[in-house]
């Protein structure tokens, strides 16, 4: 008899059953302890329980077009959320950069960002992001809303989230493009490391994205995953045990040209589809982070005419 | 009092009308779409009676069964053509794949066709379960129910190309349905202002890869 999925997906801190005390003195002793560098916010609540410090981080980036080159146009940060530059070809390439060390319980990061008319803007992280185990229960909140001009390019391409366990991780991406945007735009995630013997047995994962053109909506996706995520994605038409996904959004005019190509590149468990003839979708299971990277680096490749972020080669 | 013999309860015609829209006789031609089961069949994840009920049991739990379900309450509850077209939009957007949005789009327009003639109703041509919210609203039927026998009939189009597709014998495919009924209800109950999200990846992705099967005896 298998047993129903739990239809109510509440934070830990709202139901109070999901971490145990045992579970949350573990965790204290866990190498998961997040490193020194943190921000206490004055709206850090006073708590009984083991004070975990919460993140505050802000990314505010507009990128223009300079001549042949898209350049800063404007940049402010904040908190624990830096913006890095590298120097590369004509397209502005910007490493977002979390120096807190990943995301917990009650962290807030936020990215606003701006594509100018004609200009070409690259957006990537330094390394996988983390969503550690919060000690509450409450979620971290990441952010992230751009927009994208007429003509302009942008390429969301960030490496791997990687959840472990007891982690509460509500994520949000929206994108809004003009009818003569382009954009790729992919998301891995890992459900805990293969390698490393992890699982994920209880932790919440909401994962939302939408991308608009026009101001229409061209593109949603919601993810729900809390309890024991483990054991949902061995269900079959879940994930059938695969630990690693991406999904992965093409709006370009060559879209429907290079669905052949895309598409021979998938293993088993991958698939792409055309939303409409410029709007080309794929989804990706695999068994680890490894194989994940191993068929979704090329995608990237082509789909980025060779212009992925040195950062992914590490 | 004594009566003679058994009581007659008299049957609500509204439920007449219900289940003549969710027959597997209305012409909606939901036959020749599999949701991309067919796909899945060809990759053996679906290959017996318990592999077919688990995969389906994960279709209203955890994706476009329970989407589906949810579409349907919130075209019943529009008010008014913009929000209802709002709903329309919004579903298409969540389409995993080109033959689930051409799915949902070739039935919801057979339905609304031949719903807005015989029962002279106010139905524009949406997402087919946008438009069984929208036909229930108009011809005041209980929301529940609508969405109950939406999710059978979703399931016994299924089973019965399960059984096209791969050795199963009639009375099984009836008890994988009858085990999949306290789960349309279930699925049903909770539509009512839940949040959309799905995670049948693998589905999503069957119905990606079935695009390109070949042979195929359905259209998704």
């Amino acid at each position: 008899m298998i047993s129903r999925p739990e239809s109510q997906h509440r934070w830990a801190g709202e139901s109070g059953h999901l971490l145990s005390a045992h579970a949350q003195s573990a965790a204290e002793h866990s190498f998961l302890r997040r490193p020194a560098i943190t921000l206490l916010s004055p709206d850090t609540p006073i708590a009984a329980t083991p004070v975990q410090p919460r993140t505050r981080g802000t990314v505010t980036l507009s990128a223009k077009r300079l001549g042949p080159r898209s350049v800063i146009d404007g940049l402010r940060q904040s908190g624990s959320y830096k913006a890095l530059f590298p120097r590369t070809g004509d397209m502005l390439q910007s490493i977002l950069i979390n120096t807190s060390g990943g995301v917990t319980g009650g962290d807030r990061l936020a990215l606003e960002a701006g594509v100018g008319v004609g200009a070409a803007l690259s957006l990537t992280t330094q390394a996988a992001e983390r969503a550690y185990r919060s000690l509450d229960g409450s979620p971290g909140q990441v952010c992230s809303r751009i927009t994208v001009g007429d003509e302009a390019l942008l390429h969301w391409l960030p490496q791997e989230l990687i959840l472990y366990e007891g982690c509460a991780l509500r994520r949000t991406l929206e994108i809004d493009l003009t009818l003569s945007s382009r954009l790729l735009m992919v998301e891995p995630v890992i459900f805990g490391r293969v390698a490393m013997g992890e699982v994920v047995t209880s932790g919440a994962f909401h994962d939302d994205i939408t991308v608009r053109r026009a101001g229409r909506q061209l593109y949603r996706d919601a993810t729900r995953l809390s309890g024991d995520i483990t054991a949902r994605l061995a269900r079959p038409a879940v994930a059938s045990g695969a630990k690693a996904m991406a999904s992965l959004l093409f709006v370009d005019p060559r879209a429907e040209a290079l669905l052949p190509r895309i598409r021979d590149m998938m293993p088993e468990t991958g698939g792409a589809s055309l939303l409409a003839a410029d709007v080309l979708t794929l989804r990706l299971l695999a068994e680890d982070s490894h194989a994940l990277r191993q068929h979704l680096l090329p995608v990237l490749d082509l789909l980025s005419d060779d212009t992925l972020p040195v950062s992914w080669r590490l | 009092m004594v009566m003679d013999g058994p009581i007659l309860m008299p049957i609500d015609p509204r439920l007449l009308t219900l289940t003549q829209w969710l027959s597997p006789a209305y012409p909606t031609g939901a036959f020749v779409w599999s949701h991309g089961l067919e796909q899945a069949v060809a990759e053996r994840w679906v290959r017996d009676g318990n592999s077919l009920y688990d995969w389906l049991f994960d279709v209203l739990c955890d994706g476009s069964g329970r989407g589906e379900a949810i579409w349907i309450a919130r075209a019943f509850e529009a008010e008014g053509d913009e929000a209802l077209c709002a709903i329309d939009a919004e579903a298409r957007a969540f389409a995993p794949s080109r033959e689930r949005l051409r799915e949902a789009e070739r039935q919801g327009a057979a339905f609304a066709r031949v719903t807005r003639e015989v029962w002279e109703l106010d139905l524009p041509d949406l997402l087919m379960p946008v438009a069984l919210g929208r036909a229930a609203k108009l011809v005041d039927l209980p929301l529940d129910t609508t969405i109950t026998l939406y999710l059978q009939s979703f399931c016994c189009n299924l089973v019965s190309a399960a059984q096209r597709l791969m050795p199963l014998g009639q009375t099984e495919a009836q008890a994988v349905l009858a085990r999949l009924s306290p789960i349309c209800g279930q699925t049903a109950e909770e539509a009512r202002g839940g949040a959309l999200w799905s995670n049948a990846f693998l589905s999503d992705i069957a119905a990606m890869k079935h695009e390109t099967l070949e042979p195929r005896l359905f259209q998704s």
